[in-house]
């Protein structure tokens, strides 16, 4: 069920602005893929233009196979698609257990009439996605929280909620954005477990942004390296830490701030 | 204490849920004809209130022409009744027609951004009152048109106005239990997530647009059926039952209510119809000062609406109660409240901003 990923020559322009420049990479059904690069490079656009967010302006993305960029986020979503946000977007005045139960959506079968109507099916539906959503929480050990307000909640937990929300659409492909990013080291090595744990359990690709390299190196078997809308090399996360442009890129950065 | 107390709720749910049953259907052999009728048109415009809600409360899209809606299910109720239809035709044929025009509507306006939506909206009444004094064939024009149909049968023995209130309680009781549902569960989070943030939402699967548009129809539909409820109480209607002032009252009423409840769309009903009363009552040469000064001070101390109250009283008493037993009062209330008696978050606490929203223009 996991699925591929196929990007060919994708760009992206804001105006005279050009944030990815010919990007093409590939990514294998079952893996766990890095995407890096210093801050800026253009990662979290190139999920956006993955998850339907934005349309590039030339290349195509294709999602097993079938062409993907140009459709909505909402039918990439249905068809399997799912992912956080670098700055996580919860409904902070509704419930833990409320804003994981809305990655369930596209599990839930019926339409307006039906939901209105409370038909036997719906409610079953509705306890069945509930009663998975409480076994996830549980699972994280974050059951006591099921029934608080998300605003309740440290930012940790809150990444934590982001992500739990998106697995439970059971994800063919699942793109976490910075997922450490404001995690204590503690949270860090169990988030490190759980995406271990996914991988053995799921069928499911997965494509992680982060700047965390003890966290890239954990988990993933190849990595492409973004900078400047560019793709500067793809390798493993080892290849990756020992190349000179990686390196470069990254110093060069900080020189650079540092004149600024 | 507290598990025996989360046990005996749903019991004590069911019971009230059957007293308060008894209860309106008994109010109006007991009640006096003038009091019925105040409860009459408390449901009219609570299934209007209700219907805004959806779109505006729960869906977070500014919609300004809800009167139009509720004119328009009049006229076409008027309309049928005059030409004969069936009764039960014709109620559905007044929330087929507000409901496909709202379709319509949605249809082009959800394509558009946030205010452009609200400048739509606030176009279906302007529009409407002219058209209505226009197409005179079908709405009597600027006089107006009758319709009895809601004169109480011999066989029933009621008075008019027992009648009357038992067809305002059916259809009102059914569209309240049916938006009840809606909102729980599925299209629920669905609407609030449009509400709070599309690009989340979209990435869930739920289709902004079709969200927006499929909340602007429910709306509408409901805005239909209050029309429908309006002849049934009122029995006649002209083009100033659609005028936009009445459309600004009907917002005022579901944010004075509760925007995002349910039973706060029944408090908005009661707003609607008890508050012209009240500062009537007052000083008639004052009314719009004085409902200015209730709603103000409404929003005030109660962001949340009329809904709210409890839960701030609740809150309030439970601060002063930590407070006299420990000095620091904040940290302390989590464990006054285990978890597990959380309210499930249906009235939504977003009172706030959805009114610094609405309140705008
Ligand atoms: N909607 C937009 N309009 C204009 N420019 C944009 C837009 N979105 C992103 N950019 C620009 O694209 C560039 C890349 O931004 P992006 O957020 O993709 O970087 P990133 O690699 O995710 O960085 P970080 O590690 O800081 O999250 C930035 O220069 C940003 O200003
Ligand atoms: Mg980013």
């Amino acid at each position: 069920m996991a699925a591929s990923l196929s990007l060919k020559d994708v760009s992206l322009h804001f105006g005279g602005v050009k944030v990815l420049q010919d990007v093409s990479f590939d990514v294998e059904p079952g893996v766990i893929f890095g995407l890096v690069g210093p801050n800026g490079a253009g990662k979290t656009s190139l999920f956006n233009c993955i998850s339907g967010h934005y349309r590039p302006s030339s290349g195509s993305i294709s999602i097993d196979g079938t062409e993907a960029s140009g459709s909505p986020p909402a039918r990439l979503a249905r068809l399997g698609l799912a992912r956080t946000f670098q700055h996580p977007a919860l409904q902070l005045n509704a419930s833990v257990l409320q804003n994981v139960l809305l990655g369930g959506h596209t599990r839930l079968p019926g339409g307006p009439v039906s939901w209105a109507l409370r038909l036997p099916y719906t409610a079953r539906s509705e306890r069945a996605i509930r009663t998975e959503a409480l076994e996830l929480l549980d699972r994280a050990g974050l059951a006591w929280a099921a029934d608080l307000p998300a605003d309740e909640l440290s930012h940790g937990l809150h990444k934590g909620v982001e992500l739990w929300r998106a697995l439970l659409s059971r994800p063919a492909l699942l793109l976490l954005d910075e997922p450490a990013a404001g995690l204590s080291h503690g949270e860090v090595e169990q988030l490190i477990a759980t995406v271990k744990r996914l991988r053995t359990e799921q069928d499911i690709t997965i494509i992680i942004v982060e700047h965390h390299m003890g966290l890239i190196s954990a988990l993933t078997d190849r990595v492409v390296v973004l900078d400047h809308g560019r793709k500067l090399m793809s390798g493993t996360a080892a290849e990756a830490q020992s190349d000179p442009r990686v390196i470069e890129a990254y110093i060069g950065k900080d020189a650079a701030d540092d004149a600024a | 204490m507290s598990t025996a107390a989360t046990v005996r709720r749903p019991r004590v749910r069911m019971i009230l849920t059957a007293v308060l049953a008894v209860a309106l259907i008994a109010a109006p052999l007991a009640l006096p004809a003038f009091a019925n009728q105040t409860l009459i048109r408390i449901g009219v415009y609570a299934v209007a209130v209700l219907g805004l809600n959806i779109v505006m409360g729960y869906t977070g899209q500014v919609n300004l022409g809800q009167i139009f809606f509720v004119g328009l299910g009049a006229y076409v109720t008027a309309y049928g009744v005059n030409h004969g239809w069936n009764i039960l035709l014709v109620f559905f044929a007044a929330c087929a027609v507000a409901g496909l025009v709202g379709l319509l509507v949605a249809l082009a306006a959800a394509r558009l951004g946030g205010l452009a939506i609200a400048m739509v909206t606030i176009a279906l009444p302007i529009v409407g009152v002219p058209l209505a004094k226009r197409l005179s064939d079908f709405t009597g024009g600027s006089q107006g048109t009758s319709a009895r149909f809601t004169d109480a049968p011999d066989w029933s023995g009621l008075d008019n106005d027992q009648w009357q209130f038992y067809i305002v309680l059916v259809v009102s009781a059914a569209a309240f239990l049916l938006a009840r549902s809606l909102v729980r569960g599925k299209y629920g989070r669905a609407f609030a997530a449009v509400r709070e943030n599309e690009a989340v939402a979209a990435s869930m699967g739920i289709s902004p647009y079709r969200t927006k548009v499929l909340a602007f129809t429910i709306a509408s539909i409901f805005g239909g059926a209050s029309g429908f409820l309006y002849l049934a109480a009122v029995q006649y209607t002209s083009p100033e039952t659609l005028s936009f002032g009445h459309s600004i009252s009907l917002l005022a009423a579901m944010v004075i209510g509760g925007a995002g409840s349910i039973a706060g769309s029944l408090l908005g009903g009661a707003y609607y119809v008890f508050v012209p009363q009240l500062t009537n009552a007052i000083d008639p040469n004052l009314t719009t000062v004085s409902q200015g000064a209730i709603l103000l001070a409404v929003l005030f101390l109660l962001p949340g609406g009329l809904v709210s109250l409890p839960r701030v009283v609740r809150r309030l008493t439970r601060r002063s109660a930590t407070r006299r037993s420990t000095a620091r009062p904040a940290a302390e209330t989590s464990q006054q409240t285990p978890p597990a008696q959380h309210p499930v978050p249906d009235a939504a606490p977003e009172g706030p901003e959805q009114t610094e929203r609405q309140d705008g223009p």
